[in-house]
């Protein structure tokens, strides 16, 4: 059966979000502005595309208060690693073909 | 959903650069950070043991040690914030309490050999500070941790076969390797 390309992780800055994400060990979080600033993306613009991936299971976010601050930590959920390595399946597929 | 092979490519490219950064970004709080203050300890403390001799090798060491520690611990914190593994994080205090234990019985250990001379001090902590290190690679899964294997390799070698020049050998071989070693896992990732 051939890989289909997701709708949700094809916008660019949820396809980059993801590959960051994935990039980590599986279990692995990171912090919301780690994230923001290695993607260069403004705090809005990043928690609007994160709300739309948590929404869909493909990742999962965390807020907890670390030395008394409230942090946010991000992760790829099982579903949201598998998803995406069918994304990029699809998108290889597309250059075989060319 | 139909995308031209243009847009697959920029996709893909997207994709890899961005993985790619993640790593590095990591990469460069990590371990190569500690392999570099470690191996300029390592440097400049062997060279002035082999080449300076009196007090002021003592202070070499526990300042070059000190800064060491505290530059690690601060890399450490830092990393922590940006990054969080909840398997490293259970594990954290295992692994502290290990190297209470290593240095404890490290200590008896040359507390009951007792070495002659300051290259064997040097060995049984270069083997016991190895040792702790692939025990922290293979059971926590550390990555970055095979490198303890070519250094206690040099260390024996320049033990055995170069007693002349022992901490000279160490602190090229052995700390330049561990600097050397940071640039290459830096530029691989």
């Amino acid at each position: 059966m051939m890989a289909e390309l997701n709708e949700t992780i094809h916008q660019p800055v949820r396809l980059r979000i993801m590959a960051a994400l994935v990039a980590l060990e599986a279990g692995n979080e990171v912090d919301f502005s780690y994230l923001r600033d290695l993607l260069q993306v403004t705090d809005g613009n990043l928690g609007a595309h994160l709300r739309k991936l948590e929404e869909a299971g493909y990742i999962s976010v965390n807020k907890v208060f670390v030395e008394r601050k409230p942090r946010t930590f991000i992760a790829a959920t099982a579903v949201g690693r598998e998803v995406f390595q069918e994304h990029v399946a699809a998108l290889e597929a597309i250059l075989k073909r060319k | 959903m139909n995308i031209s092979p243009t847009e697959a490519e920029e996709a893909l490219a997207a994709i890899q650069r961005t993985m790619q950064k993640t790593r590095h970004s990591i990469a460069s709080s990590g371990a190569y950070v500690f392999l570099i203050v470690t191996g300029i300890v390592w440097l400049v403390g062997f060279l002035s043991t082999q080449f300076l001799s009196g007090e002021i090798v003592a202070y070499i060491w526990i300042g070059m040690s000190a800064l060491g520690s505290a530059l690690s611990i601060l890399l450490g914190t830092r990393r922590g914030r940006r990054v969080r593994s909840p398997s490293v994080n259970a594990s954290a205090k295992r692994a502290g309490i290990f190297w209470l234990l290593l240095v404890f019985y490290g200590i008896a250990t040359v507390a009951i050999a007792r070495p002659t001379d300051g290259k064997q001090v040097t060995m049984f902590v270069i083997l016991f500070v190895m040792i702790g290190q692939l025990a922290m690679g293979l059971l926590l899964s550390f990555s970055s941790v095979w490198w303890a294997l070519p250094i206690t390799a040099l260390a024996l070698v320049g033990y055995f076969l170069l007693p002349g020049i022992f901490y000279l050998w160490m602190g090229v071989l052995g700390g330049g390797g561990m600097i050397a070693l940071a640039l290459y896992i830096r530029s691989r990732w």
